[in-house]
């Protein structure tokens, strides 16, 4: 007799499997922590999206933080309609992170977002990505800048894995 | 999650695929050295890339990889007698070369030169570290041979096996990959296989079952780093290289040898999951050899004369409740090999990936995918060469060390992470 397991692993009773929806759409905000970031991101949101939403960390210096001269961290994002928002706030209402830096440039902004994950539970994954004439030692300082706060650190060679990694994790 | 055509682009590998394109640029694995042990032996018939093909060794040891039907009324040449430079079919007479040239057509004069016309296609076969390696492209893009550390070493250093597993091969890689099962499917065996038992580092896999990732690209691949905390401000970092298309490397663990895989495609239902092992600076002991011949570590016990796990699906892989529950196996399978296919062939014979939900820490495996594609794509719309053809791309090694906090892996294990003859593992 058959066994359990050979039945029901073949092509034939794969059909069976149940094909409603498992997992409800998950709010991913993407924050870009620089400039040339910045950039891409802005392409990336003309995307269409399930969950996915864009911003552009208001201060690519951690010298000029915002919260420095009495903001807080309610003036810290913005989207990219240029509004103000909270990001304590928005890292509330995210099911996870994802922070994106350009190789060489200041990263440190990510501590401040980190600081937000921490305190509400959510998974940091920061992206390094390629800018053109990095160095190896660019993308060196920015993985140093980024591997305390991030629970996935990825170093892409190209612009497009962002779109990708995005759209595998249903954004 | 992929979408469905994205999937099909993966895993589909037969002739004409973008993704068979894509092996067809590689030397892959064919067979065990030890399925043709000696010059006119039985021949082996096996099914690679969704291609059905007979190997054989000739009466002076040559290798021939060719099509498995004879070409005169399609018998399959394993019935065929192995003799004097050629396989012979059996039901007329007509003989084949290990380049597949016809030699022979019993019933036509020699005269005629009616063989000279007739050839069975045929691919290279190279022996190399106790493997069988063929490429099945095209012959003007055949690449310098393959230089996996483990294949160039000397033969009492090195040990090899294989499996079939019986699910397509994207979801069997992927696991080779998955950094972060193995704290949960395979931690029973951390303190009781004999591979891996006494290293100093496996009590940074009990300690820390949270750890982080960090995914670099390589030339021929990925380097998926994943650390742990360790003492003295310090992290235990495990480094699994990946090379395109389908070679993995575990980080190894202590002194013991070190070990991986190869996933190659036999069609999109199955493949074959290649074991190896190897040290780079010592022979392996009698007791190593032992505990794999015996399907310790990454191997397997064999249903007898086959190369067909012992556990499979048809005993429902000899699940054990009783051990699930008393924690002695974390999923009820004992050893890691089937562990790991169990759950990759309770998938289905090809893994539905438009429901899987992924989460952040899985990026290796959307990294991977997404090099795939793209070398996929570059190959066939612009024939560039894709990653980890170039034999350079091979010497690289799998690594576990300490490291301070403040240093990067892809920095602070760059030496470790080169495979270099006669330097120990960097292992902890």
């Amino acid at each position: 007799m058959q066994s359990e397991s050979a039945r029901v692993t073949t092509a034939q009773e794969a059909r069976y499997r149940i094909q409603y929806p498992n997992s409800k759409t998950r709010a991913v905000k993407i924050i870009a922590l620089d400039a040339p970031s910045a950039q891409i991101i802005d392409e990336l949101a003309k995307q269409p999206w399930s969950g996915a939403t864009f911003f552009r960390a208001l201060s690519f210096s951690a010298e000029s933080t915002p919260g420095r001269a009495g903001e807080g961290l309610s003036s810290w994002l913005n989207d990219l309609a240029g509004r103000t928002l909270d990001l304590v706030g928005e890292v509330a209402s995210s099911d996870f992170i994802v922070v994106v830096s350009a190789a060489g440039e200041d990263a440190r902004a990510v501590s401040v977002i980190a600081d937000a994950c921490t305190a509400h539970h959510k998974t940091l994954v920061a992206l390094v990505v390629p800018r053109e004439g990095a160095t190896d030692a660019d993308v060196t300082a920015s993985m140093g800048h980024l591997r305390p706060f991030a629970r996935m650190l990825v170093i892409a060679h190209d612009a497009d894995y962002i779109a990708a990694m995005l759209t595998a994790l249903r954004a | 999650m992929l979408r469905k055509e994205q999937n099909d682009y993966l895993t589909q590998t037969d002739p004409g695929t973008p993704m068979g394109d894509l092996f067809r640029c590689y030397w892959m694995p064919a067979l065990l050295s030890e399925e043709l042990p000696e010059p006119d032996c039985p021949p082996v018939r096996l099914k690679l890339l969704g291609e059905r093909l007979i190997a054989f060794r000739d009466s002076e040891g040559k290798l021939g990889l060719i099509d498995e039907f004879c070409a005169h009324r399609g018998v399959s040449l394993w019935f065929g007698r192995n003799e004097e430079c050629g396989l012979r079919c059996p039901y007329h007479g007509w003989k084949f070369d290990v380049t597949g040239q016809c030699v022979d057509v019993p019933s036509e004069p020699k005269e005629s030169g009616y063989a000279q016309k007739i050839k069975l296609k045929s691919y290279p076969l190279i022996e190399k570290g106790g493997v069988l390696w063929t490429y099945m492209g095209p012959p003007e893009k055949q690449p310098p041979e393959p230089e996996y550390e483990f294949c160039t070493v000397p033969l009492n250093q090195t040990f090899m096996t294989k499996r079939i597993q019986e699910c397509n091969w994207l979801q069997a890689m992927e696991g080779g990959i998955d950094s972060s099962h193995v704290s949960f499917l395979h931690r029973g065996d951390l303190s009781n296989d004999p591979l891996f038992k006494g290293a100093a580092g496996n009590k940074y896999n009990m300690q820390d079952l949270s750890p982080v990732f960090e995914v670099v690209e390589h030339d021929g691949g990925l380097l998926i780093g994943a650390r742990r905390n360790a003492e003295d401000d310090q992290y235990y970092w495990r480094i699994t290289p990946w090379v395109m298309p389908c070679y993995t490397g575990v980080p190894p663990r202590g002194d013991h040898p070190m070990h991986g895989h190869f996933w190659v495609p036999i069609d999109d239902h199955s493949c074959w999951a290649w074991s190896y092992d190897y040290h780079p600076t010592r022979p392996l002991t009698e007791g190593e050899v032992a505990a794999m011949k015996a399907g310790k570590g990454i191997h397997v016990r064999y249903v007898p004369g086959t190369y067909r796990p012992l556990a499979n699906k048809d005993n429902d892989y000899l699940m054990d409740r009783a051990a699930q529950k008393a924690g002695k196996t974390f999923s009820g399978i004992e050893g890691i090999g089937m562990q790991d296919a169990s759950l990759q062939e309770s998938m289905g014979p090809i893994c539905d990936r438009t429901k899987e939900n992924l989460v952040g820490t899985d990026n290796g495996i959307i990294m991977a995918r997404h090099r795939l594609m793209r070398s996929a794509k570059a190959l066939k719309e612009k024939g560039v060469i894709p990653p980890g053809v170039d034999p350079e791309h091979h010497k690289v090694r799998q690594a576990a060390l300490l490291l301070p906090r403040d240093v990067q892996y892809k920095d602070g294990a760059k030496e470790a992470l080169k495979a270099k003859k006669g330097v120990r593992q960097a292992s902890v």
